[in-house]
């Protein structure tokens, strides 16, 4: 086949793919996308059988996204997939629909409604911005006081995502979470992200450490996968104390090295070979 | 190629796409490989994180 990697930065998962997809035979054209042009209303099909959507930034993933297909090429993760799983909201929402574990969520547009969801939750609790990654503004309020100052700064913050309060129940982590991959409708491989730290991203500093997967941990997987339109994805995973899985969030884009490393298993060849048997049919 | 920060020489492998990224041993710099509008290859420092970087 021939693959398109549209890419912003070639770290290693962007290399990796294209060494697995060359290595399966396949013709592989980068997509260097801070370079690129698209034209929306004449556009030219660049005759790839799919492209996968690299991108680090968000919006150059969600704008090259758009053209790609508006072109008439399928892209892995397809918008919907992308944005969908872009927006916490969104993505609550869609997983809870499917009647999917998720911790408690609630939402609200002023600091006074918002108060008085945290005092209904309870405390600690956790409150977020809608879209973002990597741990990124993500804080934790342990009692009314530190709540009220966290949304005090998000209320007087430029952005506007930051004045819709997406506020969750926090899940008394076991020192880690669990980062497992959907590719697809398989469940290959997955990782505990360990951090003493209440956030466990990599990025923060979580050391990846192999996970066996259970057979709850496959299906609470798979169904996440559906629910959000299947594709490649990350599903972020919470325990619960009482041996229970709560799905925390969905990536779309993913990050892959620290789980690679880890583990040994040669994840970006798997979701080459998937891809390209989801798109043989 | 020279590290546009010190000018230090940074090795850069042949087969380096756009958007790779280096470090300089020298003075620590984040490097992106770039390619200009004739294709020449050079450094530039990377970007700093954004706020819509991630997954």
């Amino acid at each position: 086949m021939r693959i398109g990697l549209a890419y912003d930065m070639a770290r290693f998962e962007e290399k990796a793919l294209i060494q697995a997809a060359r290595g399966l035979g396949h013709e592989v054209q980068p997509i260097y996308v801070k370079n690129a042009e698209f034209s929306v209303t004449n556009p030219v099909n660049p005759g790839l059988d799919f492209v996968i959507q690299r991108c680090v930034s968000h919006y150059r993933a969600y704008g090259s996204t758009i053209a790609l297909e508006r072109a008439g090429c399928r892209v892995v993760n397809n918008l919907q997939v992308l944005r969908d799983c872009a927006d916490k909201l969104i993505t609550t929402s869609k997983l809870s629909a499917a009647g999917i574990p998720v911790p408690q969520t609630m939402v609200a547009f002023s600091r006074e409604r918002a108060l008085e969801v945290a005092r209904r939750i309870g405390f600690p609790l956790v409150v977020k911005p809608i879209q973002g990654s990597w741990g990124r503004m993500v804080a934790r309020a342990v009692d009314e006081q530190t709540f009220q100052d966290i949304i005090e700064l998000r209320e007087n913050m430029p952005n506007p995502q930051l004045k819709i309060h997406y506020i969750q129940e926090h899940i008394d982590k076991p020192g880690r979470d669990i980062r497992i991959f959907y590719v697809w409708g398989e469940v290959p491989v997955a990782i505990y992200r360990v951090s003493r730290q209440w956030k466990t991203n990599t990025a923060l500093g979580g050391r990846a450490v192999p996970c066996p997967i259970t057979d709850e941990l496959r299906e609470i997987t798979i169904k996440t996968g559906m629910a959000m339109g299947d594709g490649v994805l990350g599903v972020d995973i919470l325990e619960t104390g009482d041996g229970g899985l709560l799905v925390n969030e969905v990536n779309a884009v993913i990050e892959f090295k620290n789980t690679v490393l880890s583990t040994g298993y040669d994840l970006p060849t798997k979701i080459v070979e998937e891809t390209v048997r989801v798109f043989r049919k | 190629m020279d590290c546009p920060v010190c000018g230090v020489k940074v090795k850069v492998p042949d087969d380096s796409l756009p958007g790779e990224l280096f470090e300089c041993k020298d003075c620590g710099a984040n490097l992106e490989f770039i390619q200009d509008e004739k294709g020449r290859p050079g450094l530039k420092v990377a970007d700093e994180v954004a706020e819509d970087w991630g997954q």
